[in-house]
């Protein structure tokens, strides 16, 4: 059952007339109980997209295109108390800097009970309580001396236990995860993946997961999109995306992940320029100005669905074929 | 601001010496609180005989510490009386324009949009007539006394506040925490209260302890002009105001009062800094 679906999104920036498009025609969906990844680059809109299902984007950004339905219900519809209710109970939201993402002067318990009195499923003492059962759930030792504490007496893989808790202590049906590990150690980043991922299944959360990180990705995902330039390149299921990438970005991507089967000394694959700021976007395919194979027809812009059989697709006239 | 507790000093006697002007106000609070236990007279009380006596001077066993005015009143008990207005117009004005102000800049920081522009340039209009002026002007028009003093300087007042909530609430409302708690379905008014406010008070504390002192020099201000709270009851500037006339014969009417107004504001304004300086500019 789709839990979760957004269907050619656009966020655009800027006052009218003078609009910069930021996220072009983003489709993408989610099921119950799975984790979709999105994937890609800095700048790529992959914040952006989640942002705007929460409806939290910030000021002079607009969504002026597309459909964001969560469980049939689409949200721009929503009046913004709807919307309210719906975000922190069925729909969640944890973030990437998890020491700046709790405010400095609320204990830890009282942040994580939020959600709960705010949508007045537990008040006092009970959501206390329930704060404390949960931060033990996250593994934070001593959770009743914790809850008492202020965010800035722990450290930051804490902080984001701390975070994944206050998310999940609602049970939503959706968590958004912008980039959860990110700003962690590597260590305490597997943990907090095992984590979400325990949790996620425990609770039959669905994950959108929004990282960087094509380890992360190959860790805990089901399905995978690849944004690049405002726009979903790839989407596929994570086994045959990481077996044979379709379009030349992902296979890129792939590429860049270190190997220790490979002999050392040997320069790291990096691709070759930056991501182009969206003002310099390139007419037709927004990779053919980084993309080896890039030829004359890559001037029109190509469908998501111009490559690829079955449930994945892939927005490439040249797509690559088999392993990589 | 960093809300982890400072490194615990031990306390010396220079350390709380250095404290003198919370301890001076400290003092002038307790003045006011037990006014009728500490003045040696009462503050009405004319004594026709007794008039222009310098300190000292002692009639019918009373003696009058710091001398009597030009109805026989003793200037002590009156002081001891007039710090009861001062401080509770100077308290009231103070949390009743911050009460108005901080309300207005949060709504306009973190609501933005229209709200934002209409609240922040009804605060420019404000801002851009002399407070003094403006003050004069409603009392002329509602008429003096105790309540009005208040309501003036708390109309002419709240925009200095909803200028710094306003920008304080810009800056906090884009740190993570506020979207966190947005993303967890807080209403605006619990973002504001629960969210913000606490991490914008040290500010709004430096603007409160600083017109703390303004608000004292306006009373007094307003009371020489006769605009204040109304005679027999005494009031610093009323004593000024009439202190002035005798000031070559006797000194002491108006000196005292102006003494312990320059003090009172003095204490205030050095809190003021002194907290500026430990919590950031306001």
């Amino acid at each position: 059952m789709t839990l979760l679906s957004v269907s050619d999104l656009t966020i655009e920036a800027g006052p009218p007339g003078d609009r910069l498009r930021l996220v072009d025609g983003v489709s993408l969906s989610v099921k119950a109980g799975e984790t979709v990844a999105l994937v890609g680059e800095s700048g790529s809109g992959k914040s952006l997209t989640a942002l705007s299902i929460l409806g939290l984007l910030g000021e002079g950004l607009t969504p002026t295109a597309g459909r964001i339905l969560f469980d049939g219900r689409d949200l721009a519809t929503l009046a913004p108390e709807e919307l309210r209710r719906l975000r922190g109970a069925d729909l969640a939201m944890i973030f990437q800097e998890p020491v700046s993402s709790l405010n400095p002067l609320v204990t830890v318990g009282d942040q994580v009970a939020e959600s709960l009195i705010v949508h007045g499923r537990a008040s006092g003492a009970e959501a206390r309580e329930r704060a404390v059962e949960m931060l033990k759930r996250v593994g934070i030792p001593e959770p009743a001396r914790r809850a008492r504490q202020l965010p800035t007496e722990l450290s930051g893989g804490m902080c984001q236990r701390v975070m994944i808790a206050a998310a999940l202590i609602s049970r939503p049906r959706l968590l958004i995860a912008d980039e959860p590990t990110t700003a962690l150690d590597v260590t305490i980043q597997a943990q907090i993946l095992d984590l979400l991922a325990e949790l996620g299944a425990e609770a039959g959360t669905a994950i959108l997961l929004i990282t960087h990180d094509m380890g992360v990705v190959a860790e805990t995902a089901d399905r995978v999109c690849v944004m690049y330039g405002g726009r979903v390149v790839e989407e596929a299921a994570a086994v045959p995306l990481f077996a044979a990438p379709r379009h030349p970005y992902t296979g890129m991507l792939l590429r860049t992940i270190p190997r220790l089967d490979q002999p050392p000394k040997r320069a790291l694959y990096s691709i070759a320029g930056n991501v182009p700021s969206p003002r310099d976007w390139p007419e037709g395919c927004r990779f053919r100005t980084r993309c080896t194979r890039a030829d004359a027809a890559c001037t029109a812009l190509p469908p998501l669905d111009a490559a690829g059989e079955g449930d994945r697709r892939a927005a490439c006239f040249h797509p690559l074929e088999g392993p990589q | 601001m960093s809300a982890a507790a400072p490194a615990r000093r031990s306390f010396r006697a220079a350390d709380l010496l250095s404290w003198w002007p919370a301890w001076l106000l400290f003092a002038l609070v307790l003045c006011a609180l037990f006014a009728p236990w500490l003045a040696p007279m009462d503050p009405d009380r004319q004594n026709l005989l007794a008039r222009l006596k310098a300190p000292g001077f002692e009639a019918r066993g009373a003696v009058y510490h710091l001398g009597s005015d030009e109805l026989g009143r003793d200037v002590l008990s009156r002081l001891i009386y007039g710090a009861r207005i001062s401080l509770s117009v100077a308290v009231l004005s103070v949390l009743l324009s911050g009460v108005v102000g901080v309300t207005v800049g949060m709504a306009a920081g973190y609501l933005r949009g229209w709200t934002e522009t209409v609240l922040m340039r009804l605060v420019d209009i404000f801002l851009s007539i002399p407070a003094i002026l403006l003050a004069i002007i409603t009392v002329a028009v509602l008429g003096p006394g105790f309540v009005n003093v208040i309501l003036v300087l708390a109309l002419t007042r709240w925009p200095r506040y909803a200028r710094v909530a306003y920008g304080q609430t810009l800056a906090i409302a884009e740190r993570p925490f506020v979207r966190l708690s947005r993303a967890m379905g807080a209403s605006p008014a619990r973002v504001i209260a629960v969210h913000i406010l606490p991490n914008i008070v040290g500010p709004l504390l430096v603007v409160a302890t600083l017109e703390f002192g303004l608000m004292v020099l306006f009373e007094a201000g307003l009371s020489f002009l006769g605009l204040g709270v109304q005679p027999p009851t005494a009031s610093w500037g009323s004593m000024l105001s009439t202190g002035r006339n005798y000031l070559a014969t006797a000194w002491w009417i108006a000196t005292f009062p102006g003494l312990a107004l320059f003090l009172l504001v003095l204490s205030a304004n050095m809190i003021g800094d002194r907290l500026s300086d430990r919590i950031g500019k306001g």
